[in-house]
This record gives structure tokens, sequence and C-alpha cells, in this order.
């Protein structure tokens, strides 16, 4: 086991003496172009690929870096490997499960007991999902794994278009919750801050445009203000 | 939060036991039978964004409660409060006292008794 400061003049060598350097630099250069990029562009779909594209690039370059290490043992990449492999595990089942312990936390009830068009309609846009409401005078709606909830105080104030727009904006971050824990773990791997979530809401938003119009879901976000 | 563990002795009224908001809110429930939520804002003149944390609130601590009504295809809240102002007052007495004498013993309830007599 060599202490930190060994291990850095170890990276430095090896890096230096490595054919794979300017793999390295590519790599980074092309990070902070796409990094360069996503500060510049306002399309939200760019936004998130070329985040995504600058977090894979400082991934690639990290990878590139663990394979120029000729010493054995090297503790930094030990701890790296397990903190990578341990988040991976979290982001990819934890999902999965999270809406169950939402669901007890929350004394959540399926919405078909109250209101009859819910499922229904979330199901045609998201297929096998399902809506909860829980009992909250604040307005309040979120996504988890396949299920959506909703809080009474939001069932209170909105009519049913604006409803149906809440849902569907809902709906969509169900459609992509396979993706958007990519996302996280590529900002936990790179130690970066995961920065999407504005643009995601935007897209959610679109989307729900696209299925009541513009007018409910204005109605609704006033209505939340 | 409700605060009748934490009572402001320089404060007016009830805002001693509650926060204003809640205070103003207690008092439209006490006034009234059954109210939804629209009306408490409307009575109370205060925006739903600061009705509903308060009243989600006066909820947990049981000074009010409420039951989901679905009124054709809209849904509401109706909200009472529990106990009657007499009531509430009666226990928020008594907790102030039992916690008095707690701390203070027989000189608390000296106070009482002198405090009975002058009255």
């Amino acid at each position: 086991m060599k202490s930190i400061t060994d291990e850095l003049v170890c990276y430095a060598t090896c890096i230096n003496n490595s054919e794979l350097l300017p793999m390295i630099l590519f790599f980074i250069g092309a990070s902070l172009l796409l990094f360069m990029f996503y500060m510049k562009t306002q399309t939200p779909i760019h936004r998130i690929i070329s985040f995504a594209g600058a977090q894979t690039s400082m991934v690639g370059a990290i990878a590139a870096t663990f394979s120029t290490m000729e010493c054995s043992r090297m503790f930094t990449i030990e701890v790296y490997l397990a903190y990578v492999s341990i988040s991976t595990g979290i982001m990819i089942f934890l999902p999965g499960l999270y809406y169950k312990i939402l669901i007890k936390r929350h004394n959540a009830r399926p919405i078909s007991e109250i209101v009859d068009w819910a499922d229904e309609f979330v199901n045609t846009l998201a297929n096998d999902s399902q809506v909860y409401y829980f009992d909250s005078a604040i307005p309040k709606a979120f996504a988890s794994g396949k299920t959506i909830f909703v809080s009474v105080g939001m069932l209170e104030i909105f009519n049913e278009q604006e409803l149906k727009a809440v849902l569907a904006h809902e709906a969509w971050h169900l459609r992509h919750n396979n993706k958007t824990p990519i996302l996280r773990q590529l900002s936990l791997m790179t130690f970066t801050k995961y920065r999407p979530k504005q643009e995601l809401e935007l897209m959610a938003d679109r989307f729900a445009e696209e299925i009541v119009g513009k007018v409910p879901l204005e109605s609704a976000r006033e209505k939340l203000i | 939060m409700v605060k009748v563990d934490r009572i402001n002795i320089s404060n007016e009224g009830l805002t001693k036991f509650f926060s204003p908001i809640e205070a103003q809110i207690m008092e439209v429930l006490w006034e009234n039978d059954e109210m939804m939520t629209s009306e408490i804002t409307k009575k109370t003149n205060i925006p739903l964004s600061s009705v509903a944390g308060t009243l989600d609130r006066l909820v947990k601590a049981d000074f009010a409660k409420r039951k989901v009504d679905k009124n054709g295809q809209r849904i509401r809240y109706i909200y009472s409060a529990t106990t009657t102002a007499n009531n509430a007052a009666n226990a928020i007495t008594t907790r102030i006292l039992d916690s008095l004498v707690d701390t203070f013993g027989a000189v608390a309830i000296e106070n009482f008794s002198n405090y009975k007599k002058n009255k």
C-alpha cells in the first residue's frame, strides 16, 4: 500500500511515460469542448446530450488514466472502483424499489378510489404505470419507478385538464426513468454536479403541452406560483 | 410549527400558542362547522401557498381534522376543528398548569390560590 503522495507521483510518472497520453488529452479536450457547448446552447435536448457527452469523455479520461498505471494495488483506483460499483448498483436497483417505500411513507392510496379516469389516461402515455394519491394540502406531484404520486391538495385546485397536464408531465418522467439514472451516475462518476434537472423538466413540460395543449399547462403552472 | 410547547408570553392572543397563520385558521375553524380549503383562504385572506402547509401541520398536531370529499368530478378537503375553542383552551391551560406545578411545586399552587382570591 502506497501513500497518497506516492500514488500522485506514480500517476504523473506513468501518464508521462505512457502511449495513452494523447488519448487522455483527447478525452479531456473533448469533455471541455462539450461542456462549453452545453453552457452555450439553449435547446434542452442539446444541453442534455452535450452534458452526457462531456461526462462520458471524463469517464473515458479516467479509464485511460487508470490503464496507464503500471503499479499494482493502487489504493485510489480500488476506492474509485468500489465507489462506482456501489453507486451503479444503487442507481440501477433503487428506482425499482423506491416507489414502494414512497407508497408506505406517504400512506398513498390508488387514485382510482377517487378519480376514475387518471390511471387509464396515464397508461395511454406510459405503459404499466399507476397513479397514487396521498394526504397533503400542499399541491405536489412526482414520479418514481412506474408510479405517479399526486397530493389531494393538487386534486383540489386543478380541474381535469390541468390535472391531465400534470400527469402527462410526470408520465414523461416515467417514460424516461431508465435514462435519468444514467445521467446521475455519470455525475457521480466524475464528481460533478448533476445539472440536467431543469432541462428534463422543460422537456416534460413540452411533452405535456403536446398532449393537453398550452392553456391547461400554463394555468396549472400559474396556480402553483 | 404548532407551538403549544413553545409559549411566547409576550405575544398577543392566540399567537402566544400558535403562529399568526395557525391562529387565524383555528379561529375560522372554531367559528365554522366545516370549511373547504378555498373558504379558509378566503376568510383568512392568506394565500393557498401559506395555508396548505399550515393546514397539514394543524392536522398532524390534531387541532384540525379533514376528510376527502368528492363533489362530481372535483375533489376537495373538508376541514373542521377537532375540538371546540373552549376545550382547546382547557387543554392548553391544563398543560401549562401541569408544567408550572412540575417546575415550581407548592409555590405555583400557592400563587394559583392567591390569584383566585385576588380575582
